[in-house]
């Protein structure tokens, strides 16, 4: 199973990861939102509930230390103390594309990687492209090109292109990780992408 | 390369055959197998083995492998599972190197330690074994046939430089029978069953190295190790391409492919990224395979601006939107082409692309129009769509684009959709290596293929 702390695995291959604090009163929550500085979002760690979305476990674009508290509360009457392991206090990620990054072990072929448009839609739209790892750099190229939206990425509508180097990067560090932390399963999603870089927002795995 | 590989040399060119199993019986494996041999013109020596007979088709019969003192390179065995483990023991003492194992009931049907017997017996002496239960091998430039289908009752290819390599033996003779109606010659076919020794991946790399193979087809419902697959494709298309065909791609299907080769089918996503990843080309059904093995015959495409030439207008629209919707082009033609072409018009014509060249064209015509077409630089690939109907067409076009086709420009295409005279014209085409196609869409989704890997290669060089 997963740590408490789902972003920890990623520092350890020099992935960035949006700042941000495991809390688990209010004394560290206030603390956090000094730190970090709004706006900020608020998730639930949860074991229980895979889809935090789905039950009410994400609090968006808040912009005072009074929302956070209010959201903080909210949220353990609504789900419930007993549902909640710990909160994550993240930083707000920057605007851009929603892109899927995801890692599966099969049985003939050993790690793959997948990309695809990300969010919310991920299953309906299911737009991704797949390899096997490890991967090259030309393989990332690729696989952007296989998507059906790809001219979004590409720039579209006067949008610059997303950052091709900071995305094959990422994608070479998730195919190491898959590899030598021995990974079942692994979403990064969503990863928002831009010209400038991407934040990973949410994440899970299972080994 | 592992030994046991280098050994396959004696599977496909052996210079003495054993069949273990022969029977005088015409229903039985080992009797249509010797038969290939006799009446297949192979050229070396044949032993039939069978203790139960002296003489079979008038030769003489040994009770076993060791009683011939002659050297033997390849023995094919169609007795009972249970026999064949130590049987292959005898061939490895008797120095026997190629051995291809036609008899089923082994993993397929549970029994998994007969299978490992086999193989351990097989290690021992460093044999190139095919199968077990498989069809085995082909090599028409030998006139090597294992394959236990009646002559009569299934076309043998002609040589040729393509070779196919396939796990299931029915899918693999149904292609390779519909071939040799068209024509289309084959290096070499391997069904290579429970690939308990060698599996595809052996398979290929043999054929990467071999001579009269330029190409090779793959059809797979599975592989044991995914791994080594995508090693060797990635090794071997920068140099040949592969064109392959997987097999269980859906859900249902996964477990069709489990009971029937005691392989795991795997998720065909892997399966997909492997291909993409190692440039092979991957077609989606039997068909598409046939009409991209066809393409293979001529030269790559330097890339995507197509020509089209046609005598009949609503022939010419719909390749023509073929071509938009597989992300090929339409090639904007030269001013040398179009003054060329406005002089073998009539009146009445008008020249583009694609172009039309009238009902009323004659071969000559036609010879013009493709002379131009080649010779223009800005254009990568011709398609020449047919009617083979129309009154002035007769059969001189073929010799026209044979003739075409053998200066090895530009690849060229056929279209032609009809009934028995056309399909007859398209069969002399084929015979002589032009890839011809009863629909447009067909034409283009192949030259679509072969374009993404002309311009793999392209990449690779640089």
């Amino acid at each position: 199973m997963q740590e408490l702390n789902p972003f920890s695995v990623l520092e350890k291959y020099r992935i960035k990861t949006l700042p941000y604090r495991i809390i688990k009163n209010k004394i560290e929550l206030k603390k956090a939102g000094k730190e970090l500085g709004y706006p900020l979002a608020l998730k639930i760690i949860s074991r229980r509930f895979t889809h935090k979305k789905d039950i009410g476990g994400i609090r968006l674009g808040i912009g005072n230390e009074k929302r956070l508290l209010t959201s903080y509360e909210d949220m353990l009457e609504d789900i419930g103390k007993k549902n909640i392991d710990a909160f994550l206090v993240q930083k707000m990620a920057r605007k851009g594309i929603e892109l899927i990054i995801g890692g599966k072990k099969d049985a003939q072929f050993g790690h793959m990687i997948i990309l695809g448009m990300g969010g919310t839609y991920v299953e309906i739209f299911k737009d991704f492209s797949a390899r096997i790892c490890p991967i090259i750099e030309e393989d990332v190229g690729e696989m952007v090109n296989e998507l059906r939206s790809h001219p979004i990425l590409q720039g579209a509508r006067g949008e610059k292109p997303i950052s091709m180097k900071k995305l094959t990067s990422l994608m070479l560090k998730i195919c190491k990780l898959l590899q030598k932390e021995q990974i079942e399963e692994l979403d990064l999603n969503p990863v928002i992408i831009n010209h400038k870089g991407y934040d990973i927002v949410d994440m899970r795995y299972r080994r | 390369m592992r030994q046991d590989i280098k050994n396959l040399k004696y599977v496909f060119e052996p210079d003495s055959v054993a069949v273990i199993g022969a029977s005088p019986k015409s229903s039985k494996l080992g009797n249509v197998v010797l038969r290939n041999f006799l009446e297949g013109a192979f050229n070396g020596s044949v032993y039939p083995i069978n203790p139960k007979y002296k003489k079979i088709l008038g030769l003489k019969c040994y009770p076993s492998v060791s009683n011939v003192k002659k050297r033997i390179d390849l023995a094919i065995i169609a007795t009972p599972a249970l026999t064949v483990p130590s049987i292959v023991e005898e061939c490895g003492k008797k120095g026997i190197k190629g051995v291809v194992v036609l008899s089923a009931g082994f993993g397929e049907a549970g029994n998994y330690e007969l299978e490992k017997e086999l193989k351990k017996n097989a290690k021992k002496y460093n044999i190139a074994l095919i199968g077990p239960n498989c069809l085995g091998v082909l090599n028409p430039h030998k006139r090597v046939d294992s394959i236990f289908f009646p002559i009569y009752k299934f076309g043998r290819p002609k040589p040729g430089s393509i070779a196919f390599v396939t796990q299931s033996g029915g899918v693999g003779s149904c292609v390779v029978d519909l071939a040799s109606d068209f024509g289309i010659g084959f290096s070499k076919f391997v069904s290579y069953g429970n690939a308990t020794c060698l599996d595809e991946s052996d398979i290929m790399e043999y054929l990467a190295k071999d001579k009269e193979t330029d190409a090779i087809l793959l059809y797979l419902e599975g592989t044991k190790d995914g791994k080594k697959l995508l090693d060797r494709l990635k090794k071997i298309t920068p140099k040949k391409p592969v064109i392959v065909l997987k097999a269980g791609r859906s859900k249902g299907a996964s477990k069709a492919a489990y009971s029937h080769t005691g392989a795991l089918a795997g998720t065909y996503l892997a399966y997909k990224a492997a291909f993409r990843q190692s440039k092979a080309i991957e077609v989606s059904d039997v068909a598409e395979l046939f009409q991209t093995v066809n393409l293979l015959s001529q030269p790559l495409p330097k890339g995507k601006r197509v020509g089209v030439i046609t005598d009949g207008g609503g022939l010419g629209v719909l390749t023509a939107d073929a071509i938009e919707e597989n992300e090929l082009e339409l090639a904007s033609l030269s001013k040398k082409t179009t003054s060329r072409l406005a002089e073998i018009l009539p009146s009445y014509g008008s020249v583009g692309n694609p172009l039309d060249l009238i009902a009323d064209a004659d071969a000559e015509r036609y010879k013009k129009a493709i002379t131009a077409f080649l010779d223009d630089s800005n254009i990568d690939s011709v398609i020449v769509v047919v009617l083979f109907q129309a009154p002035a067409v007769d059969s001189s076009l073929l010799d026209i684009i044979i003739r075409a086709s053998d200066r090895k420009k530009k690849p060229i295409l056929i279209v032609a959709m009809g009934g028995e005279y056309t399909i007859d014209s398209r069969k002399a085409l084929d015979s002589y290596g032009v890839p011809t196609y009863v629909s447009p869409s067909y034409a283009v989704e192949a030259l679509k293929k072969v374009t993404d890997y002309s311009f793999f290669l392209k990449t690779r060089k640089r």
